[in-house]
């Protein structure tokens, strides 16, 4: 395996709330190669959302840090590129003015601007939409937008949070396809973190466990499914096996959490 | 439930709108030919039509017109500016935004315009009066949407700002203005309604100005037919602003 | 829970603050005399006029007289409103027919019809009740009417399923449910009859609150004007903040 392009070193993030504090993420550990995508699995409550903040910079840790070819990072950096679970495209800007935003930031001219813009709304397969309105395109097709421009901003690793959360099935898969598709177009370094198994399998090369309450490494499972992929390899025998193999991990910390949040919820006598 | 499909058809709300005007003002005409409705109390409706003419001419409504049209803008200029400004402020501001909001959303609910033999008094009876007027009526809804406008960014929008590592200015002016325009813009109209309805009415209440006067004079004349000419022509008038203002807002929002 | 209360007293003193620097300022421009006589009075001047305001009886009066014409002229105008509300809102086709025409009449200068409503009404009370009902009916009107169309249509089907009658769906469902949009409607209604009622007054009457500002305006009496205004907009702001607390109500916000 190549040398790694992000290092993630024993991060650790307490919450306090009144007198008790909470650890939210114990000494997480873990690296991604260039080129390589690793997921990052867990039941809702391990923390996840934490650490995709933290390692985007949004979030400071209480120890450990954040090493992007060996520099090691302080807050909100352009080596990391971050999509988020939520709608997040502006929408008083077209598709290409929501794509040419953080160049237009960092001040790059309009003609470079334009040719960026034009080369990754391309690559995510929304060549013809740059003058519509966030409004007029389908969820799928917005998230798009807002992967393309994390993308036009050239970052190292691409850092996304359960990009397809808010999207059906079916657009899920498919939109599933294209990432495969763009991230082996451009070799890009990336973390997903999600909570459907499924995507961990289809999309990764490398799926990381984690443990409800604290946020721990449980286990990081090696996905030997050919490249390049396709939406088709749900149907395969492997891609059942890792599922079954992942989700065996998996269930007691779901369930962990199931009885939590049960215990929550008030009860009559 | 008959009644469904009927209702579904687009031509008769509009019909049975227009014959219930149409209906009633010739049931009025009738009364009064009749003489069963004093004439020196309602005057027919066919010569309050007749008498637009004679207003328009005659009164030189043009020129009124204009008169309260700049006496507007200039209220409006002073709200948008100022009201918006003050809402910016108070946003950016927390502790001074805790002390001050619920002060502002008095005001609003405050007879504002009461506040004219004061101004008549500090600003002479001019148009200075009429436009304060209408600044003052007009800047409560400005403030307050814009405060409401701001806050209500989403978190996300502003997450992605600072993931591409904005400094806190052009946080504010790429990410949390432009999301709140439509918000500000819904405040800013509302503030424009409010000044433009106390501009017409301290017009009327003071003698002076534009279209309020017109009313005024006409009653102080015992024109009655003129006088609810000139009242249907003041009411034809804040009913195109308005309508105006509401398709330029659904024009501005189309978007998002 | 620590850092609440102390940024709940930090406001408080800023509040005060506030108040305090801006009384001092108001009290430094009127004894600096740069502006003409009692434009800006002083303090003391104003505190007097309400003291005064407070020990006059013809204040009561007037006062009395105005309450009961923004009362009568609220329950006339808010009871039309709410009638003409229920059947906009209750039938698709009258609401489609006749509702564009409040929607567009509601942001006019009501006040334009004084001249008619003293024809109508003569120059007494009658024109000020006239004037404050022409004001809050579109308000109640308009805000019944959207508050029947926002009846969760579940809520009907589950009365009719119970076989109410018309009387029971009306008192158990519609009212219940209207409770809100009808408690804003009389807030609104109150604050623009209140307006409709005090500017008839200022432009023609011998008695209520306008009148007395209109006499302390042709008197040039700054100090009584400010502290009848002060008086008027304490008690508008009250009653906003009294009828909103009743229903549960958001802090007013349009």
């Amino acid at each position: 395996m190549a040398t790694p392009v992000l290092r993630v070193e024993n991060i650790v993030k307490r919450f306090v709330t009144g007198s008790a504090s909470i650890t939210a993420v114990d000494h997480v550990s873990f690296t991604v190669a260039q080129g390589e995508v690793l997921a990052i699995i867990g039941p809702s409550g391990c923390g996840k959302s934490t650490l995709f903040n933290v390692i985007g910079g949004l979030a400071g840790s209480d120890e450990g840090r954040v090493i992007v070819e060996g520099r090691t990072l302080s807050g909100p950096d352009p080596a990391i590129g971050m999509v988020f679970q939520e709608e997040s495209t502006f929408p008083w800007r077209t598709v290409a003015d929501n794509v040419a935003f953080p160049l237009e930031v960092a001040g790059v001219a309009r003609t470079e601007r334009l040719k960026r813009v034009h080369h990754y709304l391309e690559l995510v397969g929304l060549k013809g939409f740059e003058q519509h309105h966030p409004a007029q395109l389908s969820g799928g097709m917005r998230q798009r937008v807002a992967i393309a421009r994390t993308l036009a901003f050239g970052p190292k690793v691409l850092l996304m949070d359960e990009p397809f959360a808010a999207l059906d099935e079916q657009t899920r898969l498919l939109l599933g396809d294209k990432v495969l598709q763009i991230q082996q177009a451009l070799a890009q370094t990336t973390l997903l973190i999600t909570h459907s198994i499924a995507e961990a399998v289809q999309l990764s090369d490398r799926v990381l466990v984690m443990t409800y309450r604290p946020g721990r490494v449980k286990r990081i499972v090696d996905i030997k499914l050919p490249r390049p992929r396709t939406a088709e390899i749900i149907g395969s025998k492997d891609f059942g096996l890792y599922v079954a193999e992942i989700w065996n991990d998996l269930r007691d910390e779901a369930s962990l959490g199931m009885k939590d949040a049960e215990a929550k919820l008030p009860q009559a006598e | 439930m008959s009644g469904r499909p009927l209702a579904e058809a687009k031509w008769l709300p509009a019909t049975l709108g227009l014959g219930g005007l149409a209906s009633a003002l010739a049931l009025a005409e009738l009364l009064i030919r009749l003489d069963w409705v004093s004439r020196f109390i309602v005057p027919l409706p066919s010569e309050v039509l007749v008498s637009f003419e004679r207003i328009i001419v005659e009164e030189d409504v043009l020129s009124r017109f204009l008169a309260t049209a700049g006496e507007a803008l200039a209220a409006a200029f002073l709200v948008t500016l100022i009201g918006v400004a003050l809402g910016v402020f108070l946003h950016r501001h927390r502790l001074l935004r805790s002390a001050c909001e619920s002060w502002v959303a008095g005001l609003a609910a405050a007879p504002l315009v009461l506040l004219y033999p004061l101004f008549l008094v500090i600003f002479g009876r001019n148009a200075l009066t009429i436009v304060m007027i209408g600044f003052v009526s007009g800047l409560p809804p400005a403030i307050l949407k814009t405060v409401e406008g701001l806050s209500g960014t989403r978190k996300v929008l502003l997450d992605v700002g600072r993931s591409f590592s904005l400094s806190p200015a052009q946080l504010f002016w790429k990410i949390q203005f432009p999301s709140a325009l439509p918000v500000i813009f819904v405040g800013v109209r509302l503030g424009l309604m409010f000044s433009l309805i106390n501009i017409v009415g301290v017009e009327f209440l003071i003698n002076f100005g534009g279209l309020g006067q017109i009313v005024n004079e006409l009653a102080e004349r015992y024109d009655l037919a003129g006088m609810y000419a000139a009242i249907c022509f003041v009411i034809l008038v804040s009913v195109c602003f308005f309508f105006a203002s509401e398709r330029l807002e659904r024009w501005l929002l189309r978007a998002s | 829970m620590a850092a609440e209360g102390l940024m709940i007293s930090r406001v408080a003193l800023l509040r005060l603050a506030i108040i305090a620097s801006t009384l001092l300022f108001w009290e430094a421009l009127a004894e600096s005399g740069l502006l003409f006589r009692d434009v800006v009075p002083s303090l003391f001047k104003i505190a007097h006029a309400l003291g005064h305001l407070g020990a006059n009886a013809d204040f009561y009066a007037n006062l009395s007289a105005t309450a009961v014409e923004v009362g009568v002229s609220l329950a006339i105008g808010g009871s039309v409103g709410v009638a003409v509300g229920l059947l906009l809102g209750g039938s698709r086709l009258m609401g489609r027919a006749f509702e564009p025409y409040i929607h567009y009449l509601g942001p006019t200068p009501k006040i334009i019809f004084f001249p008619v409503m003293i024809m109508w009404f003569g120059i007494g009370p009658g024109s000020k009740i006239a004037m404050g009902a022409i004001s809050c009916f579109f308000p109640v009107a308009l805000i019944t009417a959207a508050g029947m169309r926002q009846i969760d249509q579940v809520l009907i089907r589950v009365g009719r399923s119970f076989r109410a009658s018309t009387w029971q769906m009306v008192t158990k469902i519609y009212f219940p449910a209207l409770r809100h949009p009808l408690l804003n409607g009389l807030r609104l209604g109150f604050g623009v009859s209140v307006i409709g009622v005090l500017l008839a007054e200022t432009k023609l009457s011998n008695r209520g609150l306008g009148f007395m500002v209109m006499q302390s305006y042709s008197q040039f009496d700054m100090p009584g004007m400010y502290a009848l205004l002060l008086v008027v907009f304490s008690l508008a702001i009250m009653v906003n903040s009294l009828v909103s607390q009743l229903g549960g109500l958001e802090v007013p916000n349009h």
